[in-house]
């Protein structure tokens, strides 16, 4: 299984904290996406990609903790037992 | 003169006398307003060794050209004077409708020097200036003192006062506005309890005269557009305020927890923006033109805990939390009330608890000279400590000193969690090493509104840096220090900088004021005040070899989580940042420097 983890505004506008899905064999994190928006009926791509598919500026997606933007980007592989957590561009301080 | 008021009221409260001087155009034209106008005035009149709580110390509040229009988020002011917790200048920064209304009433800035022979509050009516009595006043909390002086003096005022903490010089007390807002860091407070001034209220009814408002109207139009647009600005501040970022610092694994001895708080969903929303948050609040809105109003009904505020803030959840290992919202967002009605610096009181726990857990400090048992995670302990540190009450004594004279006095300053003796905010350096350069080189200590690189290394804006890169960093340090400095000399709130940047600055500053602020003239403007603090700084005493880091984030590497073995790179970082603001190897700005920028003695 996959979990998938939903932070900050993403977790006020689906009313849920995270969710499971069993791993694809061979699955990047930009084939991730669309199945998580399949298991849900609101609709959150358009939080954290822009209308090219590209990931918005502040859009923070983990694997394992780690960020993509630093692994392989929407193409970073997600395995069996992977932790995927989202976060919407936000800040503070 | 456009933008600026062009006065400003200087108080004598030895003499007892109030005056209202002409502001010094040329100052104001290179130094701005706020932080680098306030701090000119104060290094141009105050010995860099004098005692900060002495009456030789002066503090000044004061506005920016921008403080009280409408362009984006105009309602920020500064308080400067020496600190008496790091012995550097300091300056601390607050929003809320009270620096407005100053401006409105027709002034830029308050000198207040000398000592009051009794508690006394300055009154401002417009052009009507009086030194009070504030005996009636003196020991009642930041609210309470508020309410009386709306009561007895106008009802419209706005007050800016201390609380008890500040009464009794707790070393990072600050000074409380519109009950809530709080120029927080450095111990300002204690300045001002140290001259017996309780509070300053003032009620304007002027305006401010803008040079060419069609532009600013324009320039303001753009703004609007681009701070509602932004994802950040727009929709996630207003939704979940600053507390956003427990999680996300948490994920990364740099939230400090149990004074920096890991990072990664396995409480941080309980302590979270997204729990404080779904718990205690009744709903958020701006300040003075401000569209963002990103204060929390709140309230603990249903909790252990009785009362309502405002906050708790990220850092302060995670100072009065996450680093003292607790996990119990209610207790952290009680402990903030406290803060705010005693008037007393969140960051640096929760980190002080975490010191002391630390202190406890080694067996350096006894339960019986506590008062009480202490471990991390003891949530009605910090509670406790917290309000006794407030007034000084027992072991709260040692607290209100900070916490490295307090690790120092047990023979272990190493663990107190400072930079010239200013604790962190809530970021381990280790995990960014562009913040750890900055920590290192801030002129108030650590902090994190000085140059905020986790915007660049964590949340990706303007774009991603990669967090343990050293490359780069110095450059990127002293871009964000010197343009945090032109932010803080305009009036302008820091949040707008996740939507606005340099060209939105020029435009307003140069529509308010007429001047040809185009970015080139800010950043050398940005530039010239953060020399001017660090050639203070250093006839202070403050030397470069203060430049550093706590062994522990040096020397141990996280222990734990995603950045598990990662250490700051200062030594790295350090000479390139000196080379990069054209200081020489060892720290001091050159002659050469301070010349280009009009600085030369």
């Amino acid at each position: 299984m996959i979990r998938v983890e939903f932070y900050s505004l993403l977790r006020l506008l689906l009313k849920q904290e995270k969710i499971d899905l069993p791993a694809v064999e061979d699955e990047s994190v930009g084939q991730l996406l669309p199945r998580i928006q399949q298991q849900l009926t609101t609709p959150f791509l358009h939080k954290l990609l822009d209308e090219n598919g590209a990931l918005i500026p502040g859009t923070i997606i983990l694997v394992n903790r780690r960020n993509i933007l630093h692994l392989d980007k929407l193409e970073t592989p997600v395995h069996n037992g992977d932790v995927v957590a989202f976060f919407p561009p936000g800040a503070g301080g | 003169m456009s933008g600026w008021q062009g006065k400003l009221l200087r108080v004598d409260l030895t003499a007892g006398t109030c005056q209202s001087e002409k502001l010094n155009e040329q100052w104001a034209k290179d130094y701005l307003g706020g932080r680098g106008l306030g701090s000119k005035y104060f290094i141009e009149e105050v010995d860099p060794g004098v005692d900060p709580l002495s009456p030789d110390n002066k503090l000044i509040m004061a506005a920016g050209p921008l403080t009280g229009t409408y362009g984006a988020a105009n309602g920020r002011y500064m308080v400067i004077t020496k600190s008496p917790l790091t012995g550097t200048i300091a300056c601390s920064n607050s929003g809320g409708y009270f620096p407005s209304e100053l401006r409105y009433a027709g002034y830029d800035m308050i000198i207040f020097e000398g000592k009051a022979e009794y508690p006394s509050y300055l009154q401002i009516h417009d052009d009507k200036v009086r030194l009070v009595g504030a005996v009636h006043l003196w020991g009642k909390s930041s609210q309470d003192t508020e309410d009386a002086i709306l009561a007895e003096f106008h009802g419209d005022a706005k007050v800016a006062c201390i609380g008890p903490a500040g009464e009794n010089q707790v070393n990072f007390a600050c000074v409380i506005n519109d009950k809530h807002r709080a120029a927080g860091r450095s111990g300002v407070g204690a300045v001002m309890g140290s001259k017996n001034l309780k509070a300053v209220a003032v009620r304007g009814t002027g305006g401010v005269k803008i040079a060419d408002p069609i532009a600013f109207r324009e320039a303001a139009l753009e703004s609007y557009g681009l701070l509602k647009q932004n994802p950040v600005s727009g929709e996630g501040l207003p939704a979940l305020g600053t507390p956003v970022l427990v999680n996300v610092i948490n994920q990364f694994g740099a939230l400090p927890t149990r004074n920096f001895q890991k990072d990664t708080f396995e409480g941080a969903e309980a302590i979270s923006g997204e729990t404080l929303a779904a718990t205690y948050l009744k709903r958020n609040k701006g300040c003075m033109s401000c569209i963002i809105g990103c204060g929390r109003v709140t309230g603990l009904k249903g909790s252990r805990f009785g009362g309502d505020g405002e906050g708790p803030e990220y850092e302060s959840i995670w100072a009065l939390g996450a680093t003292c290992g607790i996990n119990d919202l209610a207790a952290i967002t009680k402990a903030n009330y406290i803060c705010n009605e005693y008037g007393m610096d969140t960051i640096t009181v929760g980190a002080t608890v975490a010191c002391a726990m630390e202190l406890a857990e080694k067996g350096l400090v006894s339960e019986e000279e506590i008062g009480m048992s202490l471990k991390f995670g003891d949530a009605d302990a910090m509670v406790k400590l917290v309000e006794m540190a407030a007034k000084c009450e027992g072991f709260g004594a040692k607290l209100a000193l900070g916490s490295y004279r307090l690790a120092e006095s047990y023979g272990a300053p190493e663990l107190s969690m400072t930079v010239k003796k200013q604790e962190f905010p809530a970021y381990d350096g280790r995990g960014m090493q562009g913040m750890a350069l900055h920590y290192a080189t801030s002129n108030r200590g650590a902090c994190h509104v000085r140059g905020y690189l986790v915007s660049p290394e964590i949340l990706g804006l303007p774009e991603k840096l990669d967090p343990q890169a050293t490359d780069g960093k110095a450059t990127w340090a002293k871009i964000f220090q010197d343009f945090t400095a032109v932010v803080d000399s305009s009036g302008v709130c820091l949040f707008t900088t996740f939507g606005i940047g340099a060209p939105q600055f020029a435009a307003f500053c140069t529509a308010a004021t007429g001047l040809d602020y185009n970015e080139e003239v800010l950043m050398n403007l940005g530039d010239r005040i953060y020399n001017m603090e660090r050639v203070f700084n250093l006839k202070a005493g403050i030397d470069p070899s203060q430049d550093t880091l706590p062994k522990r984030l040096l020397e141990d590497p996280i222990p734990d989580g995603p950045l598990k073995g990662e250490v700051a790179k200062l030594d790295v970082m350090l000479p390139v940042y000196y080379q990069e603001r054209g200081w020489s190897a060892e720290g001091i700005p050159t002659e050469e420097k301070l010349q280009a920028l009009g600085l030369a003695s």
